[in-house]
Order: structure tokens, then C-alpha cells, then sequence
């Protein structure tokens, strides 16, 4: 008896994406195609520029492709219920300075169709998860960088999300905050989540990743499991892989 | 129903922006000492002003409760794309015109606070010096400004997708301000011109939203010779609001859906 494959969560086909116009336009996406398959934890990198961060906004509808597809769950790509399953991080975190830290994560949880008392249960239980205990009734103004990002990542996990798409996973967090994102990260993966996350943090990625993806200059370069990719190119950390494929691509 | 539950849950987002953020405290504090202000002239002898008082305190009433959904409308947008807030919120099951819309009772639920703090002092002056206060025309008038800070938000929601933060303030407090001036100006136009031109000022009148229409303070400082507006009136003008809101709204969410975050 075959068992047939799971759909993928993530399915992006030929994408293109320009930016500017005229003799200034940019080529930021060059026709890219990839799937993203459940319960998968897969590293996007490349250097800046390469086309990481558009491909996410992409995937959340925040920009419009040029040519080519993106789904999620099946839906095209910035659909509403798709993004109901989805949890997302942008790249630069800032949020109300106005607002309370509770009172964030009672919005963004409120607008994922929470109840006022799965929001009374679920907030604290973030907030100690993200290593932000005792501070829901802070203004956000009062919050360091990092603190921002441990509230970014507790607001992307309040509606219990299927799907993790973070854009610059760790950016601005300390050791502390890397390990606990970690920690949270693994716990999820355990759970069958899937998560879909650029990163420069090169060691991050291999401590979290089973597969990865690397764009460069609009373009993947490679898209394969970790171990492979390493093999392949018979280098012991995807550090020195990451850096040889560059070096190639430079000379070619 | 999870709809309304988002845009209420949007509106409250501008309301506690509203409530924290300083600039708006200042507009509403400074209306508040003006109106309480006007009604003290009894203290120093001038008796005879009671029409005075009325006019100058409706006028404070409505400009102080359009200048805060001006510089509250203009900025939610460009402020949300600014500082990329935009991002989480839309990361969200919502669709943009339920975003819209809540950004819009927001603001001009704001507004309309303002409007009823404005009015409750305005009634305790007149009770103070004893003015006459023509409920019926002064409940009208409530109404219709209200009416035009619908219009006013929505105006500037549609200034903000197309010129940046400070022109679209700038842009709407001109509009605003002399809007009354052109309708008067197009009524002594329209006697005296003739053909094309006549027809160009009967587009611009019907193309423009007419903010003097939805003011009411005038009847109210004469309201022992004017009467009250017939309901038929009142709900013309409601439609009347209700259509350019709308058409801003569109034109709006029509820039809006096609901008790339």
C-alpha cells in the first residue's frame, strides 16, 4: 500500500519579482521554485540582497510577484485563511510603543479569532516561554531591541500556528535570547510544526535545520538536506559549505 | 461577527494611541479651557455676549474635534508602514478593508469623543450664564459633525496613500479650513457666470464634499429665529456623508490592496 505524499505547506513556482523601473529595475527574483513539506524545518540563507526577504513578504501577500506562483496550504499566497495558520516574524520587529506588551498580544491574538479567555490563559504562559515574565503590563516603548524581538517571536506563536515563517530569525537578540529561541524552536519542531526561517546565522540554521535553501542574487543556488549539501562538498560546517559555494558561484 | 470583532479590535488600537500619545490631549485641553474661558465673560460684565459665546464655542467644538482626526487620520497609515508594524498586523487573518475600517471608527470614534467632551462643556457654560440652549438644533448639529468627521478621517486616509504624513495633514487641515470658503465663493460664482463655467462649478460643488453643509453652529446661535431641521434633511445629509466616506474608503483600499509592503 503507497501512501500518498503530504501536500506541501509552502509551494512557490517561477517566481519573479522586479524592483524600480526603467534602466534601474532590479531583478530580485529570477523564477525560484521550491516546496516546503509539513512538519519540515528549513533554513533559507544568502547573503543580503539575495532575495530572502521578498520571497517571505511574498509568501505573507505583503508584495504582489511579478510572474510565477506562491501557495501556502494550497491558497495563493496572502489569503487570509492561509495566513490563519500562519506565524509570522518580520525582519525589523517594532511594534505600538504605545501599547502594553499584553495588550499586543491580546490584539494580534484577538485579530487570529482568540477568545478573551484563551488570551488570558495563553499570554502569560508566552510571555515566561520568550523569557518576558512580569513585563505584559510594560509600555513597549520601555523595550530594548531584543526584548522587541522575544515579543515578536511570542506574538508569531499566540494563534498556535501550523506553519513558522520568520524573516531574520534571531536579529537582535542576545546569547540568552538565541538559546531560549532555540529551545522554543526545537519544542515546536517536536510538535510537527513546520518552520521556514531566513537566517545569517549560519550555526543557528545547522543547529535547527533539516533542510536548506540557498538564494543568491535572486537565484537558488542549492536546495537540499543538510547532511548532503556538507557531503557534497566535503565540508564540516555549513559555515565553510555556505562560503566554497559563494567562492564557485564567484568564479563561474 | 469576527469580522466586526477585528475592526473593533483596530478601532481600540487607535483609541489607546489616541489616549497615550500627548498631541491630542493638548488640541482637547486647550478647547476645553477656550469654551470654559468664553463662559466667564458674565464675570466681567458683559452680559450682552451670549450669541458670542455660542458662536465661538461651536466653532472651537468643531474645529478642535476635526484638527484631531486630521493629524490622528493622517498618520495611521504612513505610520504603520514606517515603522513596519504593518507587517505583524497584517500577518494576520484580516483583510485590508476590515483594517480600513477599523482604522476609521478609530479615528473618527476619537473624533467624536472629543466632539461630546466639547459638547458637555458647552452645555455647562450655557447653563452657567444662563443661555438658551435650543436642544433639538444642538443635538442636529452634534449629529452632523459627526457626520463630517467621517468624511474628514476617511479625506485624509486617502491623502496619506497618496502624498506623505505631512502634506496629507497639511493637505486636509486646507480643506478643512477652507472648504466653507469655496462652497460661499461658488455661490457667487455660480450667480455670475453662465454656460461651461457655470457648469464647472456646479461639478466642483457636487464632486467636493460641501463641509459647511454639517454645520449647524450658525441656527444654533440664532435658534430663537430658526428652526430645527426636518428629519427628511438630516437623513439626506447622513447619505450625503455616508457616500463620500465611502468613496474615500474605496479610493483608499484601492491603493491600498495594490501596494507592495
Amino acid at each position: 500500500m503507497s501512501t500518498q505524499p503530504a501536500s506541501p505547506v509552502i509551494q512557490i513556482e517561477n517566481l519573479e519579482a522586479f524592483y524600480g523601473k526603467g534602466a534601474k529595475r532590479l531583478h530580485a527574483l529570477k523564477g525560484i521554485s521550491f516546496q516546503v513539506h509539513p512538519g519540515e524545518c528549513v533554513g533559507f540563507i544568502g547573503a543580503n540582497g539575495a532575495g530572502k526577504s521578498t520571497t517571505l513578504k511574498i509568501l505573507m501577500g505583503f508584495r504582489f510577484p511579478d510572474a510565477g506562483s506562491a501557495y501556502v496550504f494550497g491558497e495563493p499566497a496572502g489569503a487570509a485563511s492561509s495566513r490563519e495558520r500562519i506565524g509570522y516574524l518580520p525582519e525589523v520587529a517594532l511594534y505600538y510603543p504605545f501599547m502594553k506588551a499584553r495588550e499586543l498580544l491580546e490584539l494580534y491574538g484577538g485579530l487570529s479569532g482568540l477568545s478573551r479567555s484563551q488570551l488570558k490563559e495563553r499570554i502569560p504562559a508566552l510571555l515566561d516561554d520568550v523569557g518576558l515574565t512580569g513585563r505584559g503590563d510594560d509600555l513597549l516603548k520601555t523595550f530594548s531591541k531584543g526584548m522587541q524581538q522575544r515579543l515578536g517571536i511570542a506574538q508569531s506563536l499566540i494563534a498556535h500556528p501550523d506553519v513558522l515563517i520568520y524573516d531574520e530569525l534571531s536579529s537582535g537578540l542576545d546569547p540568552m535570547g538565541r538559546h531560549d529561541l532555540r529551545e522554543i524552536l526545537h519544542r515546536l519542531k517536536a510538535e510537527g510544526r513546520t518552520v521556514f526561517f531566513s537566517s545569517h546565522e549560519l550555526g543557528e540554521v545547522e543547529s535547527l535545520c533539516d533542510r536548506v535553501i540557498m538564494i543568491h542574487q535572486g537565484n537558488i543556488l542549492r536546495d537540499g538536506c543538510l547532511e548532503d549539501l556538507k557531503a557534497e562538498c566535503g565540508q564540516r560546517s555549513l559555515e565553510e559549505f555556505y562560503i566554497q559555494t559563494l567562492q564557485e558561484e564567484s568564479q563561474a | 461577527m469576527r469580522t466586526l470583532g477585528q475592526i473593533f479590535l483596530v478601532a481600540k488600537g487607535v483609541w489607546l494611541e489616541a489616549i497615550r500619545r500627548r498631541e491630542i490631549y493638548v488640541i482637547v485641553a486647550v478647547s476645553c479651557l477656550f469654551i470654559l474661558a468664553l463662559a466667564q465673560f458674565r464675570f466681567f460684565g458683559l452680559e450682552t455676549l451670549n450669541k458670542f459665546y455660542r458662536e465661538v464655542a461651536l466653532k472651537i467644538m468643531g474645529g478642535a474635534s476635526g484638527l484631531t482626526v486630521i493629524v490622528l487620520g493622517a498618520r495611521q497609515l504612513p505610520r504603520e508602514f514606517e515603522s513596519r508594524t504593518i507587517y505583524p498586523l497584517l500577518a494576520r487573518p484580516i483583510r485590508r478593508w476590515t483594517f480600513l475600517v477599523g482604522k476609521q471608527l478609530g479615528v473618527a470614534g476619537a473624533g467624536a469623543f472629543c466632539l461630546g467632551l466639547f459638547l458637555c462643556l458647552y452645555v455647562l457654560g450655557c447653563l452657567m450664564i444662563g443661555v438658551d440652549l435650543y436642544p433639538t438644533l444642538l443635538l442636529q448639529h452634534t449629529l452632523l459633525q459627526i457626520c463630517m468627521l467621517l468624511i474628514l478621517t476617511s479625506l485624509c486616509f486617502l491623502l496619506s496613500v497618496v502624498v506623505s504624513f505631512d502634506a496629507a495633514v497639511a493637505m486636509g487641515f486646507l480643506y478643512f479650513v477652507v472648504s466653507s470658503v469655496f462652497a460661499n465663493l461658488y455661490l457667487v460664482m455660480y450667480e455670475s457666470t453662465a454656460g461651461l463655467a457655470r457648469g464647472v462649478i456646479v461639478a466642483l460643488t457636487w464632486l467636493t464634499p460641501q463641509l459647511i453643509l454639517f454645520d449647524l453652529s450658525e441656527k444654533n446661535v440664532h435658534g430663537d429665529v430658526w428652526p430645527a431641521l426636518e428629519a427628511g434633511v438630516i437623513f439626506q445629509l447622513v447619505i450625503y456623508a455616508a457616500v463620500f466616506t465611502m468613496i474615500h474608503l474605496t479610493g483608499t483600499l484601492w491603493i491600498f490592496r495594490r501596494k507592495s509592503l
